[in-house]
């Protein structure tokens, strides 16, 4: 690379030597651009070596004139890394033809790539005054204003990209623009638009069906996780996503058949090992959860959605001691969240911890905003210490959180906590206890024929009340609100055992 | 090895001796590109070889008149001629018409020519023409601003009579029917130039029939219709763009945006295929519509249509840098051929007497033809469908061992009491820690001051064999910013073993970061061979807890041990 980089470079100063012998002979000047064509057709085929023997003797024939050969070597420069050097090139090509737009676009697009965005638009605005109409520069605009953090200027840049003609690449950044202020909506909007666009791109699909799970909308966040698998089998973030959603419904084996692929491509990755995990605890294969899990922790140890789940399959072992710990490390990485500090009381009451377990209950309650779970485990543990009516308070904080839920009506009861929570409230006394069910019920009727639309959708059938193993799968990064909700379930079903001799 | 290092452009199928035996014509680079060939194969064997003058850009086959016998003639398009041959002798060279020069550059020579105006000027004069100017200045002005002062005299001396020429080179040519849409009906020849214009050339007399300009230098050229009748050029240009332009217009009517560079054109009906340098074929309709993208493993390096038209089938054949030649029906992968080396050109249709032989040739210089069986169907699905390979690998789960499975049953027995020992332990060694750092704080022990105020660092040397030790103190304030003032040593030992001149002194101010080296001479007075510890405090003025301290373990003296 160096020593071809030499001679090409020195060219341009020493362009003197070789002409006296020639004016004698030859006054004919051979035509600058006539191996142009042939540079070209090296570089599109990616056959840089024999291009850059071409571009050498054509700079030497033409003593450092041939504007295009010389842009050629620079972007050659550029794609081996030497950006600096490109740069030179490009300027020294925009020198020989100040006329040219591409020439300009270049040395911004180099000087883009050294980080200096600021002089980088400069460059651009003076490419533009060129080439009035062009993406490319209304594009990389856009870009360079996204990286200085003046998203207006970028998102005007980006919308006039897109109106002089439309490419997926503007709407992947102006996407990410409406993300990185917040406006997971209007990111929506441009993605759905520029999935019509493409209807192809794997990366605008699994974009838009990651976005529309943050939002909880499953049926469509589905729909083009799958238009992704269809259309490349192997894409890491629409198969992790797509199979947590599997998870969520139950469809364990078919997540696990989408992992493999994963697993095959992807091995180090922890969010796999983690949802696999989760996949043979909803299977009920503890040991194997375990041994994923903890692999998942090994790769990332300071991940606390892992930490979350070894702690909850350890309860369900009846390994008390150990799900203290992996618990309590959880709470250390992520300590507002209320179910964290409710599994780590159970463990706590599990260990005969019962003061430091009220205490982990009270935080728990303090924290969380809509989880019945959480009052109800408290209210049980309060009834079994004797303390009817914090107990009883515990309840009825319980039923408010259960109305609200059903007003919204995306959750599903599990029915063993709907049970418990009659028995707790025959023991408790509440005269409403036989009306709370009702709706109960009728709520999960509704929930069917939802599940039945959707299951003809997803052509599986859905586990509709499957208490273990709504894990959470933290896909891809996402569905980190989506997922948590369903997990305490698994937690439940061991809870219960105990509760039911106290009653 | 046959030899031949060409593009899929310079490869071309014709009955040239119109005997029915078809020849393959290729205008061959040769090996690095510097031994231009015209050679014309029969089978498998060289039939004719001639040297060309320059590198042939393009090779097509056409008819140049209606009237028998109907062989057809042989286009070479090379640097800024076409060469074309009949029976495969030189017929005609065509030479594109020079570009007319910028007139104020002509005027500048002319002036030049009768010797009013001096060198420098003129370098003036064209420097301001090349900056500004919409036609570019030509070869020999380029060189002469390029000149030192020295060599200007005797350039413009030599030059100056000479006419000043600008020649532009073709990159790609293609043919296109004149008037009628027959299989072997008279065929125009379409140039495309390094300065950006499309020309269609007449057949029989060789006059531009119409010129068209491009934002772009064409690189690729596809032709359909008739020339008379209606037609559509696609040109894939240098800045990544695909213009397509259709009959009476002189610009483009569409253009495709790639956002890559494109490494292959074929024109299937009405839908384009384009292959990307991101490995990517790209499919579109004739007004610029996206219709598929497939990748492809590895870079394409040529890409050409294949014709089956006994059984109307049409299909894109690409070569790719890993051996593999792949053919696609629109999104279907039809099959794929590997070739012992890269493909690097691509040819079908009826080669000799057979209707549809495929012509390869590789990288290292390989020919391969391949001839169809007549009796082939392509079926689809011949590709990687259904779920990926990997799909049916077992999962790599990590194995429990024995002691794993009993250390489990283990904590369920005991989960409670092993809790219990632990928090138990973790409770004493947390109070322990915490008892020892206390202790430390609390005697200002550790050589390190925390506090906010004064952020310290100290740490001391003792050199000499003694009796006369010198100490020597390091002191750095480890604040960011701000100066310490006002501190003082003081140095605590058993006065019976030691003398210190000076036991307690004034600290200078101290600048943040830089170490301060305090030096005290220690004196020892026991000759019995024992040591002890110099304690030294630093003390903030009117403080009487120190702030810091450290324990010198003194070294014996050993001069009074030897004396």
């Amino acid at each position: 690379m160096a020593e071809e980089k030499a001679p090409t470079t020195t060219q341009f100063p020493g362009t003197i030597e070789p002409q006296k012998p020639r004016l004698k002979k030859a006054p004919e000047f051979p035509i600058l651009e006539k191996q142009n064509w042939l540079i070209h057709l090296h570089y599109i085929r990616k056959d840089y070596a024999a291009c850059k023997a071409l571009i050498k003797e054509q700079l030497q024939e033409t003593q450092g004139l041939c504007e295009y050969a010389i842009y050629v070597q620079a972007l050659m420069y550029r794609l081996e890394g030497n950006i600096q050097e490109s740069l030179e090139l490009f300027q020294s090509c925009a020198v020989l033809n100040p006329q040219n737009a591409d020439n300009l676009k270049q040395v911004a697009r180099s000087l883009f790539l050294l980080g200096k965005h600021k002089a980088a638009i400069e460059v651009y605005n003076e490419a533009a005054k060129l080439n009035q109409k062009d993406w490319e520069i209304c594009h990389n605009l856009g870009v360079c204003y996204m990286y200085l953090k003046h998203f207006n200027k970028a998102k005007d840049q980006l919308h006039s990209a897109l109106q002089l003609n439309r490419h997926d690449l503007t709407y992947i950044m102006l996407g990410k623009i409406h993300l990185l202020e917040g406006e997971l909506e209007k990111a929506i909007d441009i993605y759905k638009k520029a999935v019509e666009f493409s209807p192809e791109n794997t990366e605008l699909l699994t974009t838009l069906g990651l976005l529309y799970l943050q939002l909880g909308i499953y049926q469509k966040a589905f729909e083009h996780l799958g238009n992704a698998l269809t259309f490349d089998p192997t894409n890491y973030k629409a198969i992790l996503a797509a199979g947590s959603m599997m998870q969520t419904h139950g469809d364990f084996d078919v997540a696990l058949t989408k992992y493999r692929v994963m697993a095959y491509s992807v091995p180090e990755s922890p969010p796999l090992w983690n949802n696999i995990g989760m996949c043979f605890f909803g299977k009920k294969k503890y040991v194997a959860a375990i041994s994923c899990l903890k692999r998942a922790n090994y790769l990332a140890p300071f991940d606390w959605k892992i930490l979350y789940n070894l702690g909850l399959v350890h309860l369900t072992m009846q390994q008390y001691a150990s799900a203290f710990h992996f618990l309590s490390a959880a709470i250390n990485f992520q300590p507002k969240m209320g179910e964290l500090y409710m599994l780590l009381a159970i463990a706590l009451t599990n260990l005969d911890d019962s003061e430091n377990a009220s205490r982990a209950y009270a935080e728990a309650v303090a924290l969380d905003q809509s989880n019945p779970l959480v009052n109800l485990n408290y209210a049980v543990l309060l009834y079994n210490q004797g303390e009817k009516k914090k107990a009883l308070a515990q309840y009825q904080e319980m039923e408010k959180k259960v109305t609200l839920l059903k007003g919204s009506s995306s959750l599903d009861f599990d029915p063993e906590m709907v049970e418990m929570a009659q028995k707790m409230g025959a023991a408790l006394q509440v005269g409403e206890a036989l009306v709370w069910t009702k709706p109960v019920k009728d709520l999960k009727s509704r929930h069917r024929t939802t599940s039945a639309n959707k299951s003809s959708n997803l052509q599986q059938p859905l586990g509709s009340n499957q208490a273990l193993g709504q894990a959470m799968s933290s896909a891809a990064g996402f569905g980190k609100t989506t997922q948590l909700p369903a997990e305490q379930d698994g937690y439940n079903h061991s809870r219960l055992a105990s509760c039911d001799d106290s009653l | 090895m046959a030899n031949i290092h060409t593009f899929s452009a310079c490869l071309a199928l014709a009955d040239l001796h119109g005997d029915g035996e078809y020849k393959l014509v290729v205008g061959d680079l040769g090996p690095n590109g510097r031994q231009p060939r015209l050679k014309v194969l029969k089978g498998p064997s060289v039939l004719t070889e001639s040297p060309l003058p320059a590198l042939p850009s393009a090779a097509a086959a056409f008819l140049m008149e209606p009237h028998e016998p109907r062989t057809p003639a042989l286009a070479l398009a090379s640097g800024p001629c076409v060469y074309v041959y009949k029976n495969l002798r030189p017929y005609f060279k065509f030479s594109l018409p020079p570009l007319p020069p910028n007139p104020l550059e002509q005027d500048l020579w002319n002036q030049a020519k009768e010797d009013r105006i001096d060198p420098l000027t003129l370098k003036e004069m064209l420097e301001g023409i090349r900056e500004k100017a919409e036609v570019p200045l030509s070869s020999q002005s380029l060189r002469f601003l390029h000149l030192e002062l020295g060599e200007m005299e005797a350039f413009v001396a030599q030059h100056k009579t000479q006419p000043i020429r600008r020649q532009t080179v073709i990159t790609t040519m293609t043919i296109l029917k004149k008037n009628l849409a027959d299989e072997d009906a008279v065929s125009c020849l379409v140039l495309g130039t390094e300065n950006r214009e499309l020309l269609v050339l007449d057949p029989e007399a060789f006059t531009v029939l119409t010129k068209m300009n491009l934002p772009s230098v064409p690189v690729f050229l596809e032709a359909s219709g008739q020339f008379d009748v209606e037609f559509w050029l696609t040109a894939a240009c240098r800045d990544g763009n695909i213009y397509i332009l259709r009959r009476d217009c002189k610009r483009p009517k569409y253009c495709i945006e790639l956002s890559a560079q494109p490494v292959g054109l074929v024109r299937i009906h009405k839908t384009l295929v384009v292959g990307s340098t991101q490995d990517m074929l790209h499919s579109f309709t004739h007004k610029g519509k996206k219709l598929w993208t497939v990748p492809m493993p590895a870079p394409i390096l040529t890409m050409s249509l294949l014709e089956q038209r006994s059984r109307g089938l049409q299909a894109v054949m690409a070569g790719l840098a890993n051996g593999e030649m792949r053919i696609y029906r629109d999104k279907a992968l039809l099959n794929i051929i590997r070739t012992p080396d890269a493909v690097t050109s691509l040819c079908f249709g009826r080669y000799g007497r057979e209707d549809n032989t495929l012509i390869m040739t590789t990288r290292g210089g390989g020919l391969v033809i391949k001839i169809l069986k007549r009796t082939a169907v392509f079926g689809e699905g011949a590709g990687e469908a259904g779920p990926p390979p990997a799909q049916a690998l077992r999962l790599n789960v990590p194995r429990k061992t024995r002691l794993y499975v009993d250390q489990t049953l283990r904590e369920r027995e005991a989960g409670t009491a092993m809790h219990r020992a632990f928090q138990m332990d973790l409770y004493l060694l947390r109070l322990r820690a915490a008892r020892a750092y206390v202790q430390a704080l609390e005697s200002s022990l550790n050589p390190v001051s925390a506090t906010l105020r004064e952020p310290l660092k100290l740490h001391a040397v003792v050199q000499g064999l003694g009796p006369t030790f010198k100490l020597t103190l390091h002191l750095q304030n480890t604040s960011a910013v701000r100066p310490a003032m006002g501190l003082l040593v003081s140095c605590l030992y058993n006065e019976s073993l030691y003398a210190l001149p000076r036991a307690f002194f004034k600290v200078p101010m101290l600048v943040p970061g830089l170490s301060y080296p305090l030096e005290t001479f220690v004196e020892c007075l026991s000759d019995k061979g024992i040591s002890d510890v110099i304690k030294v405090l630093v003390l903030r003025e009117g403080q009487s807890a120190p702030l810091l301290s450290a324990h010198i373990n003194m070294p014996v003296s050993e001069g009074l041990v030897a004396a």
